[in-house]
């Protein structure tokens, strides 16, 4: 290969900082999320799940690019819009659908369902029902990561919403004052549910409220891979070595309504005609072609790799066992042996 | 292969959705994303996009309901053959009334439910004389055989307390136990009516009753020769030492071979009725049909509470609750009627005989003899009738006669029809006498 | 976990408060995972003067001042009991619960579930509760019936220094939510409390006073009022037995219903709103079950007036039961005046 791999060049910080099997597989979570998310609606347009679901289609960058560096041991908290954090923290795309579809082999058994998936193994606290409701247990984590002296940093996921909400500034204020490992991440999609942030938010940028609490805060284009992973590699390493939080603002849009109940009349078909053409994926998979690291084919192959996964994925849930209704109280409180 | 369009569905509680109007016509190219129909829900109204590039055929009709995940229309390919609709489009139902297990309608004209699946009957309780009683007072009054409702609450507002059961217990042992009488001898007591022609209608009254009772009844019955029969102890007959059901209804079968009668249509009310069945059972030959009202014998249960009520009365205060409890409207049991049933009862030792036939009839408020097979057998013409409100012996032992036996269940009526309703009742007769 | 204490160490008088704060020291001194954490509980000592001097000996990274955020700080320590610390929290007044009733009852009491079991939650929080200070509507309240109403939870109300020690060790050792509520006027009350470690049962109602004329069943600061009362009945020929709730969720039934089974006749005495209150939990109970068989007089519940706590001190006693209410209404039964 023949890269310039000098920091000043024009290669993206992602292609110039990671090995290309970590770039390659990046796309294919992008792809993946995609394609789960599609298969999530398809499948709740059909009436064969219930409930209601977040998708973060458009999103897939913010996701994937957050958390690119991090390890099986660094936590995220997640939000309602979560099913893009869990499979980009590594989740299993079968297990979180047999989730969605209520049984017993989905992450959560079935008592969870497509707002509280977690994978506390791969370091993913869960996906959270109420706004703002993982801040400060992000916290928390940090707290013990620092306490125990575990090297471990956490990244809080959070949205636009959220940042108007009390959790957010108690917690961003007490991250800062005990300089903990956390990296706060705002998806700023622009819509709290239908309230735009111009008409919800002071300030211009959210990655503005970091001046209040005397930490970093740095806005980027969450629709680029690249730039996220890059403004997260800076705040995790300010995490790590003791200097405390920071905030991230990837500026993003979600393609689909808040929520399948949305009918859309806060936005104009133009603004999100506009935004999809922005879409994150071709971008990124377009940038690891032209830099030699994948060939138009194998950016076929992995498009065409995971749509295989995702049906076998639904698949897998659509068999699974539904739980004992028996064992409707299980879980409550710990078993512990009298 | 053409790609189907469905009914998304848009909402949570979302199970069928309307097609509004389509936004693209039959046999014209549409793009992926493009608007192609406008749907309703009971919600709202909203515009569904093109799942994929194509040339939209077979499309439902506008106005068609549609459950969600079903196909509305489907897509071809450019060039691709066009044939048959792949599939039929899938009709909305609409929504029935939730199924129940079981109907609920009760119609006396089908077919009776098996009455061992029936809920377990207690005795009716007694609202207005239900007693004021703490659940531990209760509990012990259940336990020992007490009736709670006939003793004296010490505690506020007249509530039974346990120590007033305790002192019950220790006081009042007769209570519990049946009073003696002096025993006498002799036939029962026989009554004819002047008149009447053809096989003569043989009455047996009730426990606790007399020939009396059946006075609102004769009047549709005249005409016929009526006997009626008083039990021992009751009325004018004499208060014979009985051992058990089968002695008793052996001293009424003697009773009734004295009569001499070829052939009788024979009416019981309640123990009356389980002798007339008695009687039947062991000269058919001699009956030319039966009436039970309200009999006694189908079943254990009986409200034994009543029954000791009845029994211990001995001034009309006391026995007008109870009497009322033998009826359903109790705007019949007026004062002098109840000062009339109590001057029948006045003598303390026909009360006593009374209370010793209950003893060995009702032991502990069950009745202890049981004629369900005897009724099994009868083959002559054979009617049950029976108020729906009985507050002495549940109404639904009539549900273990077998097919041949006519069921009469009135509504609105207790444990005493042929005084309750006598011409509904007589009417009934008069067609089978 | 099952050192419950049949208590044969040595023993010596130390307020409830002191108690609290030896249980606190042992635990911070046998487990480095257990932290403080709480508004002026460091150099302040806590507004009761509950951790004292803790924070000389264990230092400010585990005696942790947090700042007023009530909502944060109760965040903060579930994602940390979430991930490996055991905190035990503190309000300054357990009315301030209110602020951070989000984290308690959406996530502390849900996570377990929603997650299928896959996580749990081993936080101790601490309520100062409780009226007789003057402090008024806002700092005075008896909420422990608004948290024993939900799943996930438990509720203990320890009445002795004795217990709250246990308690509190019992608490750390459970691997669940456990939320104590303290009664203010508790706190300088004395008391003979074993030394050493021991813990006191979660769950487990204690007989404080055997009798068989009626039973009082009774919590916290109340549990002494019905003994006194007993004493006087005692006078008057009427053997009370005085039953020691100690904990609201999940509740002791069989201490409750066999001590009904016995007497036949039950008051109970609680310093919470008396409708919709502990209270009603425990006469339905009775009800529900064949301990109603047994019943000779109607349940009595004295709770809280159906008023905030007055401020004026005639009006703050008659808002909560007295000794002669418990005498009145044990009387009444007692006689079969009701």
């Amino acid at each position: 290969m023949s890269i310039d791999m000098t920091e000043d060049s024009n290669v993206p910080y992602a292609i110039r900082t990671y090995p290309p099997e970590k770039l390659k597989d990046a796309l294919r979570k992008m792809y993946l999320i995609r394609k789960f998310e599609e298969g999530a609606e398809d499948s709740y347009t059909r009436g064969l799940i219930h409930g209601t679901m977040h998708l973060c289609i458009g999103q897939e960058a913010s996701s994937v690019g957050t958390c690119l560096s991090l390890t099986d041991s660094d936590k995220i908290t997640s939000t309602h819009r979560g099913h893009g954090h869990c499979i980009a923290k590594g989740a299993d795309v079968a297990k979180m659908f047999a989730e969605f579809f209520g049984k017993e082999t989905g992450y959560c058994r079935g008592r969870g369902g497509s707002m509280h998936i977690a994978d506390p193994s791969k370091g993913n606290l869960g996906a959270n029902g109420i706004v703002g409701g993982g801040l400060p247990i992000a916290v928390g984590a940090a707290l013990s990561a620092k306490r125990l002296g575990r090297d471990d940093v956490t990244i809080c996921f959070f949205g636009d919403g959220a940042n108007n909400e009390g959790a957010f500034h108690e917690s961003v204020n007490m991250a800062a004052v005990w300089k903990l490992p956390v990296v706060f991440v705002c998806e700023n999609n622009k819509y709290g549910m239908s309230t735009s942030i111009d008409r919800s938010t002071s300030v211009k940028s959210i990655a503005d409220r970091a001046k209040g609490y005397d930490i970093p805060g740095v806005s980027v284009d969450g629709n680029d891979i690249s730039a996220v992973a890059e403004a997260i590699e800076t705040a995790v390493a300010r995490a790590r070595a003791g200097e405390g939080p920071s905030l991230v603002e990837n500026v993003t849009y979600r393609w689909r309504g808040h929520s399948k109940s949305d009918r859309n009349r806060y936005r104009t078909k133009e603004e999100i005609s506009d935004w999809m053409e922005r879409d994150p994926i071709p971008r990124f998979a377009a940038d690891l072609v032209s830099h030699g690291i994948l060939s138009d084919a194998e950016v076929a192959e992995l498009d065409a790799d995971t749509d295989r996964e995702i049906a076998e994925a639904i698949d897998f849930a659509r068999s699974g066992p539904d739980p004992d209704i028996s064992a409707l109280t299980r879980d409550v409180y710990t078993e512990t042996a009298a | 292969m053409p790609v189907e369009v469905i009914m998304p569905k848009v909402d949570m509680d979302m199970a069928t959705g309307k097609i509004m109007s389509w936004h693209v016509g039959e046999g014209e190219a549409v793009t992926k994303g493009a608007p192609l129909f406008d749907i309703e829900t009971d919600k709202a109204a909203m515009e569904v996009e093109a799942p994929d590039n194509g040339i939209l055929h077979h499309t439902a009709p506008e106005g068609t309901e549609v459950p969600i995940g079903q196909a509305v229309a489907w897509l071809y390919a450019e060039g691709e053959a066009v044939g048959e609709q792949p599939a039929p489009f899938a009709a909305a139902k609409t929504p029935e009334p939730a199924p129940s297990d079981e109907p609920v309608v009760a119609d006396i004209s089908h077919p009776e439910p098996d009455v061992s699946a029936l809920p377990q009957f207690a005795p009716a309780p007694i609202a207005a004389d239900r007693a004021r009683a703490t659940p531990k007072a209760r509990a012990m009054a259940r336990k020992s055989g007490l009736d709670i409702n006939a003793l004296h609450g010490s505690g506020p507002l007249g509530r039974i307390q346990a120590e007033d059961v305790l002192s019950a217990l220790q006081t009042v042992p007769a209570m519990v136990a049946a009073p003696g009488f002096s025993a006498e001898n002799g036939p029962l007591s026989v009554t004819r009516s002047r008149g009447g022609t053809g096989t003569p209608v043989v009455l047996i009254h009730g426990f606790a009753s007399d020939a009396q009772s059946w006075a609102p009844l004769e009047a549709h019955l005249k005409h016929r020769p009526l006997v009626r029969i008083e039990l021992p102890g009751h009325g004018k007959s004499p208060k014979l030492r009985i051992a058990d059901f089968a002695a008793l209804s052996r001293t009424l079968r003697q009773c009734f071979d004295s009569l001499g009668l070829e052939n009788a249509h024979l009416v019981g009310h309640s123990l009356g009725g389980a002798l007339s069945l008695a009687l039947a059972d062991t000269r058919p030959r001699s009956v030319a049909s039966l009436t039970l009202i309200a009999p006694a014998g189908l079943g254990p249960e009986i409200n034994g509470a009543a029954l000791s009520g009845l029994l211990k009365a001995t001034r009309a205060e006391s026995l007008g609750p109870w009497l009322k409890a033998l009826v359903a409207d109790e705007t019949l049991i007026t004062d002098a009627y109840v000062r009339l049933a109590m001057s029948g009862r006045s003598e303390p030792n026909l009360r006593h005989a009374q209370s010793a036939l209950a003893d060995v009839l009702f032991p502990d408020g069950v009745q202890a003899f049981d004629l369900r097979a005897a009724l099994d057998r009868i083959e002559r013409p054979t009617r049950i009738i029976w108020g729906k409100q009985d507050g002495i012996i549940p109404w639904k032992h009539a549900f273990g006669a077998p097919g041949h036996v006519a069921l009469h269940l009135f509504k609105g009526i207790g444990h005493m029809p042929q005084i309750e309703c006598a011409d509904a009742v007589g009417s009934i007769l008069k067609s089978a006498v | 976990m099952n050192t419950h204490a049949t208590i044969e160490a040595p023993t010596r008088e130390l307020s409830y408060a002191e108690a609290i704060r030896e249980a606190m020291d042992i635990a911070l001194g046998s487990d480095e995972a257990v932290v403080l954490m709480g508004e002026d509980i460091g150099v302040y000592g806590g507004a009761f003067q509950v951790t004292g001097d803790l924070v000389h000996k264990y230092g400010e990274d585990r005696v942790i001042d947090t700042p007023i955020s009530e909502l944060g700080g109760a965040g903060v320590a579930v994602g940390a009991a979430l991930t490996g610390l055991k905190p035990i929290f503190e309000f300054q007044f357990s009315d301030f619960a209110a602020l951070a009733m989000e984290q308690i009852v959406n996530q502390a009491a849900k996570v377990r579930y929603m997650l299928g079991g896959a996580v749990s939650v081993p936080v101790v929080m601490r309520f100062p509760a409780g009226s007789g200070t003057g402090a008024a509507a806002q700092h005075s309240q008896s909420i422990e019936a608004w948290l024993g109403h939900v799943p996930g939870l438990k509720v203990v109300q320890p009445s002795t220094p004795e217990d709250v020690k246990g308690m509190l060790l019992a608490a750390l050792e459970d691997p669940d939510p456990v939320m104590i509520f303290e009664h203010k006027i508790l706190y300088k009350m004395k008391g003979h409390v074993p030394e050493g470690y021991y813990t006191t049962p979660i769950g487990k109602a204690a007989i404080r006073r055997e009798g068989k004329d009626l039973s009082i069943v009774a919590t916290s600061l109340m549990v002494h009022k019905a003994l006194a009362a007993a004493e006087t009945l005692a006078g008057e020929g009427i053997d009370a037995e005085v039953i020691d709730l100690r904990t609201v969720r999940p509740m002791d039934r069989e201490t409750v219903l066999n001590s009904v089974r016995k007497t036949g006749r039950l008051v109970c005495v609680y310093e919470g709103v008396k409708t919709l209150g502990i209270g009603a939990e425990i006469s339905a109970m009775v009800a529900e079950s064949d301990a109603f068989d047994f019943l000779d007089a109607p349940i009595i519940r004295l709770g809280g007036a159906e008023c905030p706590i007055p401020y004026n001190p005639e009006l703050e006693k008659a808002a909560v039961p007295q000794i002669p209410d418990i005498l009145e209404a044990a009387r009444a039964i007692a006689k079969g005046h009701v």
